[in-house]
């Protein structure tokens, strides 16, 4: 009987802290189905792996180590990658291909983010990582955190998938902040443009590879996997592979990246100022990417014949689809004629490219 | 050429030693890093447009070479368009000869023609639409 209930007697406060934190993840999950599929096994994870003498413990560690850290490299968010790249059509992007500067504006919170964390104290390493937070790319954040061995991966992943997923609530006031009620009454063009070709599609994901391979490296892995599941889509001749990459293959990561991600949320790691500033930090992020977005379009339309509704531009971070979606509602709330869906889009699969190479450039300059 | 060591010796003097910030530095930082981002995808972007330029001058070469192989047809034919007359595209003029064949269903294989062509209908003519019976 005294084996029974030793257990109960090792309960620390703050494991009991980290089942709250799990039980909130899991509601948020199932509640506000804020993204649910990663919300809700990291919030069982935290539970699981907090709890005295957890059998789990020992099985999550090594998970983690076969699938994120190890001598291999981020074997899990880069296989991710192929599921991801399978899943996005590039075609508004390539009908309008000025909107990539959108998905490159809104790195901005990236990298002032990472100074901000610098000045605060944070290791240059842990600031980099930080800073990808706003990156809005669960995988991409791993993949650097990991890369740079950071020490607050745990820290970084909740804070990167909760603010994906208040994405709905964290932009919209930026939004309304940085423009006027005319800027955001403006219509753009719906026709769509010239389709681009089949071939276009295919050599799309092999030149974005090589290109981003020759100015940053160190990002060619991250670009790499999500091109090619891109290609894989495009190709023609691949379909049932695009499918299993697109379902089987990302749901299958996915769960065990989620999992596999409280490896990192031992209370006693986790439960401390650091993590507190780092959530802090990820909004800050957050708020820039936003900001910096809509300012290139408000700047852009200095000069530009053709007005551009500087909310798209908030859509250049790496959220998909929900900041396309966020955008595109907004419009319509203004003006219920006025469909920016097409062009948010664009700019937010602009955005998952941007935010990879972001992540890449980060790796070669600090790894 | 090495570009990207060289590129990344910039970088590395910008950046020095991975101590503790001051706040120039990391605003050069920021900077440095956010335009490389916006370089990076511009060169993308620009691509992007060279292929769509390529390809529009390739198709443009295609159509003029479609336009003198079917313009004899055209001129022969009486359902052709009168010379110096430009029809909507949707449209068409003369006589068509339709055997076993209903108006709309006419008109729904003269649209699926042009859509597969590529050619609009005021440049198509059409002589006969005969109902082939399957023995």
């Amino acid at each position: 009987m005294d084996v029974l209930l030793e257990n109960f007697s090792t309960v620390t406060f703050p494991q009991v802290a980290m089942w709250i934190i799990g039980a909130v993840l899991i509601f948020l999950a199932i509640k506000k189905e804020m993204e649910p599929s990663l919300l809700l096994p990291m919030g069982f994870g935290a539970i699981l792996i907090n709890l005295p003498n957890s059998g789990a413990q020992h099985i999550i560690d090594v998970m983690f180590r076969v699938g994120i850290d190890n001598e291999f490299g981020e074997l899990m968010p880069l296989i991710l990658f192929i599921g991801i790249g399978a899943m996005i059509d590039f075609t508004p992007l390539l009908t309008n291909p000025k909107l990539m500067l959108f998905g490159a504006a809104a790195q901005f919170g990236i990298f002032f983010t990472l100074c901000l964390a610098s000045l605060l104290g944070f290791d240059i390493k842990d600031a980099a990582s930080i800073g990808i937070i706003g990156a809005a790319d669960g995988p991409t954040a791993i993949a650097v955190a990991m890369e740079l061995g950071s020490k607050y991966i745990g820290a970084i992943m909740v804070a990167a998938y909760s603010y994906m997923a208040l994405v709905p609530l964290v932009q919209p006031p930026i939004i309304k902040l940085c423009t006027t009620k005319k800027e955001r009454l403006i219509r753009m063009d719906n026709t769509a443009g010239k389709a681009p070709s089949k071939l276009t599609k295919i050599l799309f994901p092999i030149v974005v590879t090589i290109i981003v391979g020759l100015v940053a490296p160190d990002a060619v892995a991250l670009i790499g996997f999500l091109m090619f599941g891109n290609l894989i889509r495009e190709c023609g001749v691949l379909n049932s592979l695009s499918e299993t990459a697109q379902k089987v293959l990302a749901n299958l990561i996915t769960i065990f990246l989620g999992i596999t991600i409280a490896a990192r949320m031992r209370a006693e790691e986790f439960l401390t100022v650091d993590t507190l500033i780092i959530i802090g930090l990820g909004l800050f992020a957050f708020i820039f990417d936003t900001f910096a977005g809509v300012m290139l379009a408000k700047f852009m339309n200095l000069f530009s014949k053709k007005k551009i509704n500087p909310m798209i531009g908030a859509a250049g971070i790496s959220a998909f689809p929900m900041s396309a979606r966020v955008v595109h509602k907004l419009g319509l709330e203004e003006d219920n004629q006025n469909f920016l869906l097409m062009h948010s889009i664009g700019v937010n699969v602009s955005g998952q490219i941007a935010s990879v190479i972001a992540g890449g450039l980060i790796l070669t300059f600090f790894r | 050429m090495k570009i990207t060591p060289q590129l990344l010796g910039i970088f590395t003097n910008i950046y020095g030693s991975y101590e503790a910030m001051t706040i120039s530095r990391a605003l050069m930082i920021a900077l440095v890093g956010f335009m490389t981002v916006l370089v990076i995808l511009a060169i993308i972007a620009l691509f992007i447009k060279l292929i769509a330029f390529i390809f529009s001058a390739i198709e443009k070469k295609n159509e003029k070479k479609i336009e003198t192989i079917i313009t004899p047809v055209e001129h022969s034919n009486a359902t052709a368009p009168s010379v110096g007359v430009t029809l909507p595209e949707t449209e068409s003029q003369g006589e068509l000869e339709l055997i076993g064949v209903d108006e709309p269903t006419a008109a729904m294989l003269m649209a699926l023609v042009s859509y597969k062509t590529e050619i609009p209908l005021n440049r198509l003519a059409f002589r006969s639409i005969k109902l082939v019976e399957d023995e």
